[in-house]
């Protein structure tokens, strides 16, 4: 240990010193804010807190707890807010710019009438919570679970899913190469567009495929660029139960778990 | 997809105007010379704060400047253009490169304030870039820490961006994604994949809004 790491030891005990509990083998990067309203914050061990090129923010309301346990690392700009209980499990990595509030709102010191509504957020053991991700209040995401980047979660994410999109829903398995925002959901679109002809890339929910792109030529196509992008071969039988364009992704994302 | 050319610089051959990219007429070089007088202190400072605070860098081109401190950690290779303007003035800029990592920024690229850009594998930014404020280029999931000890990572991707590209504020560039040349992210979006040459793209993930 060189006497730099000790003196950023020093000062990272010092910046968390009303902490009601710090683990050892702390480690930040430039300093964390940390607001006390009259809460406790719990830090396991081997915490990894970044805060450059833009500072964290630690805030625990009244009575509130916010428990952080073992192994976690929060990337920069992340805004952890505690009015009644914030959970994250050991080993959670949490991305940088992430959101994390069991309030709806929370106002400055000294203007607390604007908290209400608090629910706990519990994020489990060996989550990964991507680039800008939001947690409101309520919240829950199970051990192992995936969060994919830019997504809002507002409710019950299960055990070892992967899941994404403004109210993130679940899209795959976590840690599934296949589960990615550039999957098949994903690309579909702008793949249909080049391979129907179409002049801008459709909706997945847009209901039944109108049938005069359905034909023998445009399933070819179709089947042809999947086969391009994604290295796969879609079942006959699969294809005759497709209706809609939502089918199409689900049935290579089908294939590609079989893999 | 082919990202388009990407100019790398030409040699250290013909001096220093030659490490611009081109020649000078007598004319255009007195112009130059007339703007940066104008710009005095600031224009010297910007240059010399080049000097001082890339030097951690591998390689810097000629006449690129930083306004304000960028924070640079560089465990493996960081190469950056000729006439590249860092701003890091209200959050500074981050450039990290892991062991393997390679960061290949061109020439005339213009970064603005807060952004990352973290390279395990290797990120690469084409000439005539504009990257907003507060964006993240990286080629892992999670930039800026590192894995925790016992556990597997998922492997970084590369990542390109074409010439001319132009990324507004508060883009996200995931791994594995290629960003073809003179394309517009428009802000907020994350890009996931391929976004083809000269396209505008937008949303989460980024499709394409207007094609070329």
């Amino acid at each position: 240990m060189t006497s730099r790491d000790s003196w950023n030891a020093v000062r990272a005990r010092r910046w968390l010193r009303k902490c009601a509990a710090v683990g050892e083998g702390l480690r930040l990067d430039g300093r964390p804010t940390v607001e006390y309203y009259g809460g406790r914050i719990r830090i396991g061990s081997r915490l990894h807190l970044a805060s450059r090129p833009v500072a964290s923010h630690l805030a625990v309301g009244p009575g509130a707890l916010l428990d952080i346990g073992n192994d976690v690392s929060i990337g920069c700009g992340a805004a952890i807010a505690a009015f009644q209980h914030v959970q994250i499990g050991d080993g959670t990595r949490v991305g940088p710019f992430v959101i994390i509030m069991d309030t709806s709102f929370h106002g400055s010191p000294g203007d607390q009438s604007l908290q209400h509504n608090c629910r706990p957020v519990m994020i489990g053991v060996g989550c990964l919570i991507g680039t800008r991700v939001t947690i409101t209040r309520g919240a829950t995401i199970g051990d192992g679970a995936e969060i994919l980047a830019g997504s809002v979660v507002s409710s019950a994410i299960p055990p070892g899913v992967c899941a994404a999109g403004a109210r993130a829903r679940i899209i795959g398995r976590a840690g599934d190469p296949a589960s990615r925002w550039d999957s098949a959901a994903a690309v579909l679109p702008n793949m249909l567009m080049a391979s129907l002809g179409l002049d801008s890339p459709p909706d997945l929910d847009s209901g039944p495929i109108p049938p005069h792109l359905w034909t023998n030529a445009g399933i070819g196509a179709v089947l042809g660029a999947v086969h391009n992008r994604f290295g796969v071969e879609l079942d006959p039988a699969a294809v005759r139960e497709i209706r809609s364009f939502a089918d199409i992704a689900a049935a290579i994302q089908r294939v590609l778990w079989e893999h | 997809m082919d990202v388009g050319p990407c100019n790398l610089r030409p040699a250290r051959a013909g001096g220093l105007q030659a490490v611009r990219g081109r020649w000078l007429t007598f004319r255009q070089s007195v112009s130059r010379w007339g703007t940066r007088l104008k710009g005095g202190p600031s224009w010297l400072r910007s240059s010399l704060g080049a000097r001082l605070w890339l030097s951690a860098c591998n390689q810097v081109g000629a006449n690129t400047r930083t306004f304000w401190r960028p924070n640079i950690e560089n465990r493996g290779r960081i190469i950056i253009g000729a006439n590249v303007r860092l701003n890091s003035h209200w959050a500074p800029i981050e450039l990290v490169s892991g062991p393997d990592g390679v960061i290949d920024i061109g020439d005339r690229v213009y970064i603005n304030y807060g952004s990352i850009i973290s390279a395990q594998l290797r990120v690469r930014i084409g000439s005539n870039v504009m990257i907003g404020n507060y964006c993240i280029v990286a080629d892992t999931e999670i930039p800026g820490i590192g894995d925790p000890p016992g556990k597997p990572s998922i492997a970084p991707r590369q990542i390109e961006i074409g010439d001319g590209a132009w990324l507004a504020a508060r883009v996200t560039v995931l791994p594995g994604s290629r960003i073809g040349a003179g394309a517009v992210i428009a802000a907020g979006s994350i890009v996931a994949g391929d976004i083809a040459p000269g396209d505008l793209a937008g949303g989460i993930p980024a499709r394409t809004l207007r094609a070329r």
